[in-house]
């Protein structure tokens, strides 16, 4: 027998509304893992990452009643986790230690990967760890505009114009922003572009 | 092969950075723990304040409406000021204008007693006119 068709988010949204707090539930099951991958890239920490998906959560639980629906809830969330990390790397500051996530095994498969990794053996863990920690200290050298813009677009793969939404800004923002955060990271990831 | 492009397929390795198996369980139950924390922590207060605060847009309030509010609440004001005694406004001298309960000396159980009584028995001298009552008087005649 079919499974019966997960329900809409604004269905969710509405029994939330009415006061139903396992409606909620479902939708933190349905967007911690998009969210985390957000916040997690903005801040390379593991451990500020639960803290802060917990409170973003939290706080969408708080303002639900509120939402009117002029957004998406997709829209909606993704603002209100930006804006949380946002505000939450400008307080930290440069006191700053990465803790990175342990890399999918999927990846030594990835033809990316193994092009980025061209001249020694993608298997080597050594190669792949160096990897992950120029990455991540590369995207920690961009500021907080850019790099949300970036990990948005680049690794969560989010179109220009969801970008622009979330972050209330123009599609040529967007696209300026992307330009100049390349540019500079062209320049930390030189040893992994050229060859 | 353009740089640009490089730059986009390495930051996509970086979806395979995943925490580890089972965090997602983990933090919907975590999500739960801490809201129940919440709820139990926060006063009542806060909460029906949380609650006002939630549907408070929803109210369909036209917008000149808190304008009227305020002009009227600014009106009232000024009409209790306005009634004011003016002395109290102009912080007139008190000892003319105000009254107080406090004497000017104790009073004390002598000032409620019968005046023969504060003047240990004796009466106090009095006069009596040269005069006699009017009934008393001879009737005119002639």
């Amino acid at each position: 027998m079919d499974e019966a068709p997960e329900p809409h988010d604004d269905e969710l949204v509405a029994r939330t509304q009415a006061g139903d707090p396992e409606a909620f539930d479902d939708l933190v099951v349905r967007y911690s893992p998009r969210l985390y991958g957000l916040i997690y890239n903005m801040t390379s920490n593991h451990e500020d990452t639960n803290d802060l998906l917990q409170e973003v959560f939290a706080k969408a639980y708080r303002s639900i009643k509120g939402f009117r629906g002029k957004s998406s809830f997709y829209t909606w969330m993704h603002s209100i986790a930006v804006n949380m990390t946002i505000n939450f790397i400008k307080k930290r500051g440069r006191r700053h230690a990465m803790s990175l996530d342990d890399l999918d095994a999927g990846i030594h498969n990835d033809p990316d990967f193994i092009d980025a990794t061209t001249g020694g053996d993608p298997r080597d863990d050594a190669n792949l760890s160096e990897l992950q920690q120029r990455l991540n200290e590369a995207l920690q050298k961009l500021s907080h505009e850019h790099r949300a813009v970036v990990t948005m677009f680049d690794i969560q793969g989010m179109p220009h114009a969801e970008i622009a939404k979330i972050l209330g800004i123009s599609e040529g923002t967007v696209r300026s922003r992307l330009f100049y955060a390349h540019r500079q990271l062209q320049n930390y990831l030189q040893e992994f572009i050229k060859h | 092969m353009d740089e640009d492009l490089k730059v986009s397929k390495l930051l996509r390795l970086k979806r395979y950075e995943q925490p580890p198996p089972g965090y997602f369980d983990d933090f919907l139950h975590e999500f739960q723990r801490r809201q129940r924390a919440e709820a139990l922590r926060q006063p009542s207060w806060a909460a029906l304040w949380e609650r006002i605060a939630s549907i408070a847009p929803t109210f369909r309030v036209p917008q000149f409406a808190y304008a009227a509010i305020l002009i009227l609440a600014g009106g009232a004001s000024a009409l209790i000021l306005t009634q004011q005694p003016a002395g109290r406004l102009a912080g007139a001298d008190d000892s003319r204008t105000s009254f107080s309960l406090t004497a000017s000396r104790p009073v004390t159980i002598t000032d409620t007693l019968p005046v023969s009584a504060r003047t240990g028995g004796a009466l106090p001298s009095h006069y009596v006119l040269q005069s006699r009552p009017v009934s008393n008087e001879q009737p005119l005649s002639f």
